[in-house]
């Protein structure tokens, strides 16, 4: 059962009973002046990153022609009416998905790394203690996140916590964003938690002022009284605690640059009413925050998980009855492959209506869409092989000039995926010189 | 490292005879010397193990029995494939099963003896609350029921628990999520007067069937549920419900009904509900007219089905005030009758809840308390004498001292020094294990006298808080993480069969077992073996008992023959190890491998194809067990599965929601096995039987999960004597569950903790 809360004003109140189902959170908005609009000379890039668990049908998904005239697969069909501002990626690997030398044999394992290894091209240490890396959303919110109110934001369709393999951390499973290699980031799969956790706490913007007032006096306070406090502290523990000081900083900056940006006058629509029981309709209220976040520039950086890996979930208005992770099970057999791909197709579909929404949202000289550079995919390749190559990976948006879509890439099989996460974090100003396995960056 | 003397004997041709002599030592029941236990080695072991083959990587030879502590690690590993029945493997010479068992225990007992002198109690990470110990320790703080779904984000969990320090990442979105919790519970508790409202939905629970009455909801409605609801101020409210029925719609609050809603339109209303604030259990069903039945099936998009869909709270409107709630009752232990009385009265109300917060005596000078007496002060000039004492809390809600599980740490110890936590820590340790929350007045006041270390003090203190309510938290955190049940809400089985309602019933009739064992003070093997379980009409109709009728769970004597004995015979178990459409004996088996035996088959070699199961051509007539036929077929696959379907085989007789069946794609259940030591497995109660025999290693499994979770990190292999003496006290007592929890409270890990030093820094320790 969900429970959730909304803080409504008597005028919604007064609106009926409708209120109780989640409104469409775009069409709730209103027009406002955003920070942004104040800004409009230099758009920023959008970073995002999207999480599609047990791989897909390839033969599906995989363009025949490459470059320009690439034909649109029926996997990726949907995607039509915003084709030019596609780049397929095809041939990319993610070997880290492997398991080390005596960790476990792979195969079915791979499920357990595959999440944490999207982003950050990392291996995922096998232990009770969370070794991984960081994450290319992370990588760029310490370097160019720092200046939104904040930096990155953790999204997902599915609630954290339920067990997994049992010689690992969770963490693997639960999230694909890596704040350091051993830092996992919880994913937030209720709307209205998520809408909070951008904005504040309060119905309207003058309670969600007292409550920043309120919690820069808590936080200040915190910091004087751990910094004494870290000093009695077994030597031990000292670490853990330094760890903690600076995230109590951090959210300390959150909170007065939040306070900043919406002094400047940005205009929010009511918080989306918990989680809907419509999985399409979670799916686009998740998608429409990420619109809202990027629109107000609250943060510039988001990652979404559609499903785990080894989902149990059904999407009913797929057509597809079978749960993700059963159903990417197919056996080699044809018509599995087929009804597997369907599933894919209307994920694809969900991915699409993200993207025209980002068109259709003005952002200085362009579009919200222009300006994004958004990496969708699976580290998975076959979901029934739980192999890890060729990958299928596609990146959306302008990029704010840096991208030119409308194309098919294709690269030598086993291409490490790691070039193409260094392409992005190049493309977006966060430059590195490597990140997990990569041995360049790749030419996009 | 040199190898040492004995062994180089064996190699020198001596091994026969010794082992000659050690076979005859043991038939004329004499103990085997050490030469003659070491000789087993050659004999079995070493032909792989040894230094040039160097099979799994292990060289036995290179090893030097005289200083086993150094290689704990491994020798563990070796008791643990010995115990578990994987060594030697299948067609190689194996010694009898009683004298593996004197060799085994030969080298426990050497192990033990061993870390008997030098006792390594651990270092346990700092630690934070994880969210069910966070809402817990608020409960017991305030008095407040808590969401905590919706307040912070989830836990990571490793080694199958979500209280394990290494893994409670400490990240920005928790700490922000902290600081509107705190701003959030605080105002709750204390009751904000300006308040605005506030809209709650409840949905129905997954796939929830209407058709039949449900347990606590009023007579003659069926459907529906009931929800535990915190109502902030006195008020009044608007409840609005969407239902997919004709029928009335029924409205309860604490179990009386407040409305009765006319049928027809899908949504309906009451408005306004005036209710008193605090929590208040709100319930919502259907006037049984018709016998509708039928599921709220999830790809019906508009066919009519007959539930109730959601509920939801609007409010407060029109508040009177904050009311008499449990909440302000234990905050509020003095209310100022004057300004002079405001601050006197605030000290005592923050010192009393910077204490039980705090785990520890705060007196009136201490710099905490200071601290929250500022933010009285801060919110008391800015509103109401409660107002103050509402910001105080916030901030005390955000205390590290109240996030974080501290250790104090005796000055001037050099680094490795082993030293007893103060009797305040360790009383701590003991509410955390056994409420999942903070201690409470009595066992606090016996730490801070001073009197908790004393034995006998502990163990009735232990004894104490195993019969308070809030031990249930052994069942709701530790029992359904051990035996995974927290799966049983995600499977979707497909079966029409399952619904909503089954999949309740089967994940309660296994808590309220675990519940009895615990309340009982049973014997744990009696999870194996017990005479009765748990159901509901519901259950019982799937479990094809008789003659239960009705919502209400109850106990039932089970005769000796019946399959439901103990936890193999409960659905909850044999549907989370199963896939939507089948059964897998090789989830089964390695189910109870891991949780039950504590000897997790090793994986499956690299580049081997898994997906035996799922390549069988589909609909085509095969049994599983035929499937699973391939894996004797292949050497590779034959070693470790030889070990693990004859556990799920003996299973078969459930099928995917552990419903009972004779046949299985026409032809009957063959429920046989032999399992990996040769014996033979007849369906459930040869299983039943198997783990009986093996009771030792059930109870040595189930205890290695109790300290995990006791203290909060995996074990290593220098816990397992401390396992094994636990294990050992606790069959003098037959292995009540008490025994094993006072074992543990008494152990070294427990009630010491070992130094540092300054520069270590905390590593990984990988296995």
């Amino acid at each position: 059962m969900f429970i959730t809360k909304k803080h409504l004003s008597r005028r919604t109140l007064l609106r009926g009973a409708g209120a109780a189902i989640a409104l469409p959170l775009l069409d709730s908005m209103i027009p406002a002046r955003t920070a942004l609009a104040q800004t409009a000379a230099m758009p920023k890039t959008r970073l995002g990153g999207i999480y599609i668990p047990h791989g897909v049908t390839m033969d599906k998904w995989t363009p025949a022609k490459t470059g320009k005239g690439f034909e649109l697969t029926e996997i990726l069909s949907p995607l039509a009416p915003v084709r030019d501002q596609i780049c397929v990626i095809t041939g990319l690997t993610h070997a880290p998905v492997a398991p080390w030398a005596g960790e476990d044999s792979g195969g079915a394992n791979n499920h357990n790394r595959a999440g944490a290894v999207f982003l950050s091209g990392a291996h995922p240490v096998k232990g009770n203690r969370a070794v991984c890396g960081p994450s290319i959303d992370q990588i760029a919110a310490a370097r160019i996140g720092q200046d939104t109110p904040i930096p990155s934001i953790e999204l997902a369709l599915e609630q954290g916590g339920l067990n997994c393999d049992s010689g690992n951390t969770c963490a693997y499973i639960n999230t694909l964003a890596w704040k350091s290699a051993t830092l996992p980031l919880p994913m937030e799969h209720n709307p209205q938690v998520a809408f909070e956790r951008l904005f504040g706490l309060g119905v309207t913007e003058s309670e969600r002022a007292v409550r920043r007032t309120e919690a820069s006096s808590v936080l200040d306070s915190v910091l004087g009284q751990s910094a004494k406090l870290q000093g009695a502290l077994p030597a031990s523990d000292r670490r853990v605690f330094t760890d903690y000081l600076e995230e109590v900083r951090e959210v300390e900056r959150r909170v007065v640059q939040v306070d900043h940006l919406m002094s400047s006058g940005v205009e929010l629509p009511e918080p989306p009413v918990g989680v809907p029981d419509n999985l399409e309709e979670h799916a686009n209220l998740m998608f429409d925050l990420q619109v809202l976040a990027w629109k107000t520039e609250i943060t510039r950086i988001s990652t979404f998980m559609y499903g785990r890996e080894l989902s149990n979930t059904i999407f009913p208005n797929s057509g597809v009855r079978e749960s993700w992770h059963l159903a990417s099970h197919h056996s080699n057999d044809r018509k599995n492959m087929d009804q597997y791909a369907v599933l894919n197709t209307y994920h694809v579909k969900l991915l699409t209506s993200f993207l025209s929404k980002l068109r259709a949202t003005p952002d200085g000289d362009g579009t919200l869409l222009d300006h994004a550079m958004i990496l969708y995919g699976s580290s998975l390749s076959d979901g029934n092989q739980h192999n890890f190559s060729p990958l299928p990976v596609l990146l959306a948006g302008g990029a704010a000039g840096q991208l030119e879509g409308g194309r098919h890439l294709a690269f030598k099989e086993g291409t490490p995926m790691s070039n193409l996460l260094l392409a992005i974090l190049h493309k977006v100003g966060a430059p590195v010189d490597s990140i997990g396995d990569s041995t360049g960056v790749l030419e996009i | 490292m040199p190898r040492v003397a004995l062994v180089s004997i064996g190699v020198g041709g001596i091994a026969a005879l010794a082992v000659a002599v050690a076979v005859y030592a043991y038939q004329q029941h004499r103990a085997p010397s050490a030469a003659e236990q070491w000789a087993m080695l050659d004999r079995y072991c070493e032909g792989c193990h040894n230094d040039a083959e160097r099979a799994g990587e292990l060289a036995l030879d290179r090893l030097d029995p005289s200083r086993m502590h150094a290689d704990a690690a491994v020798w563990e590993k070796v008791i643990r494939k010995l115990r578990g029945g994987l060594m030697p493997p299948p067609g190689e010479p194996r010694p009898g099963a009683e004298r593996l068992e004197v060799f085994v225990g030969f080298l426990e007992d050497s192990l033990d003896t061993a870390a008997r002198a030098a006792p390594n109690p651990g270092v346990p990470a700092l630690r934070r609350l994880n969210r069910t110990e966070y809402a817990n320790a608020v409960r017991d703080l305030i008095e407040l029921p808590v969401d905590v779904e919706a307040l912070l984000p989830g836990d990571d969990s490793v080694g199958g628990f979500d209280n394990i320090g290494s893994a409670l990442s400490i990240s920005p979105t928790l700490l922000q999520a902290y600081v509107s919790a705190s701003a959030t519970l605080s105002r709750l508790a204390v009751g904000d007067p300006s308040a605005s409202p506030t809209l709650t939905t409840y949905r129905a629970p997954r796939d929830w069937q209407s058709g039949n009455h449900i347990d606590g909801q009023p007579l003659g409605t069926r459907g529906g549920y009931q929800v535990r609801h915190v109502f902030p101020l006195d008020a009044e409210y608007e409840i609005r419900i969407s239902a997919r029925s004709e029928d009335d719609v029924d409205l309860s609050l604490d179990g009386k009904r407040v409305a009765l809603l006319p049928s027809k339109g899908r949504n309906a209303r009451v408005a306004p509900l005036v209710v008193t604030a605090g929590a208040h259990t709100l319930g919502v069903a259907l006037i049984r007219r018709h016998d509708t039945e039928g599921v709220d099936d999830l790809f019906a998009v508009h066919a009519e089905s007959s539930g109730i869909a959601s509920f939801t709270v609007n409010g407060p409107l029109h508040a009177t005030g904050t009311g008499d709630t449990p909440s302000r009752r234990r905050i509020f232990s003095c209310f100022p009758a004057g300004p002079a009385e405001e601050t006197p009265c605030a000290t005592e109300i923050l010192e009393g809840l910077a204490t039980h917060a705090y785990r520890r005596p705060v007196a009136a000078d201490d710099p905490a308390l200071a601290t929250l007496m500022d933010f009285y002060a801060a919110g008391r000039a800015e509103g109401s004498f409660d107002a103050g004492i509402q910001r105080a809390l916030a901030r005390l809600l955000v205390d590290p001292e109240f996030i974080f599980r501290i250790e104090d740490e005796p000055a001037g110890l050099p680094a490795g020094s082993v030293y007893r936590v103060s009797d305040v820590d360790l009383a701590s340790r003991l509410s955390f294990f056994l409420w999942s929350s903070i201690p409470d007045d009595a066992l606090l006041a016996a730490a801070a006298a001073g009197e908790l270390r004393k034995p006998a003090v502990l163990e009735r203190e232990v004894q104490r808080m195993l019969a308070d309510p809030k031990a249930e938290a052994l069942v709701t955190s530790f029992a359904v993480q051990w035996l995974q049940l927290r799966m049983v809400d995600a499977v979707s089985p497909e079966n029409p069969k399952f619904d909503g309602n089954l999949r309740t019933a089967l994940r309660k009739e296994t808590e309220l077992f675990f519940s009895s064992v615990l309340s009982e003070d049973r014997s744990v093997t009696d999870l194996l073996d017990a005479d009765y379980t748990f159901v509901d009409e519901r259950l019982a109709r799937h479990y094809g008992l008789p003659n239960i009728r009705g919502s209400r769970f109850r106990r039932v004597e089970l005769p000796p023959s019946s399959p439901r004995r103990g936890l193999l015979g409960q659905g909850s178990l044999l549907t989370l190890t199963s896939a939507p459409n089948r059964t897998s004996p090789v989830k089964r088996g390695q189910w109870v491998l891991n949780n039950l035996l504590g000897s997790p088959a090793p994986q499956p070699p690299a580049n081997v194809e898994t997906n035996l199961e799922e390549t069988a051509p589909a609909g085509e007539a095969t049994t599983m067990r035929e499937r699973l036929q391939q894996h004797q077929a292949n050497p590779s696959c034959a070693m470790c599965h030889s070990l693990i379907d004859p556990l799920g085989f003996a299973l078969e007789n459930f099928d995917s929601i552990g419903g009972w069946r004779d046949t299985e794609a026409g032809q009957p259940v063959n429920a046989h096995g032999t399992f990996i030591d040769g014996s033979e497995l007849d369906g459930v109660a040869g299983l039943r039987g198997l783990l009986l025999e093996r009771r030792v290693q059930f109870v040595q499994a189930l205890t290695e999960k109790l300290l995990t979770y006791a203290l909060g990190r995996t074990l290593e292999p220098y816990d397992m004597p401390v396992v094994r003496s636990i294990v050992r006290t606790a069959a003098k007592d037959d292995y009540r569950f008490s025994a094993l929890v006072q074992g543990i409270v008494a152990s070294e890990p427990m009630q010491f903790r070992m130094k540092l030093a300054d520069e270590q820094p905390q590593q990984a320790r990988v296995d």
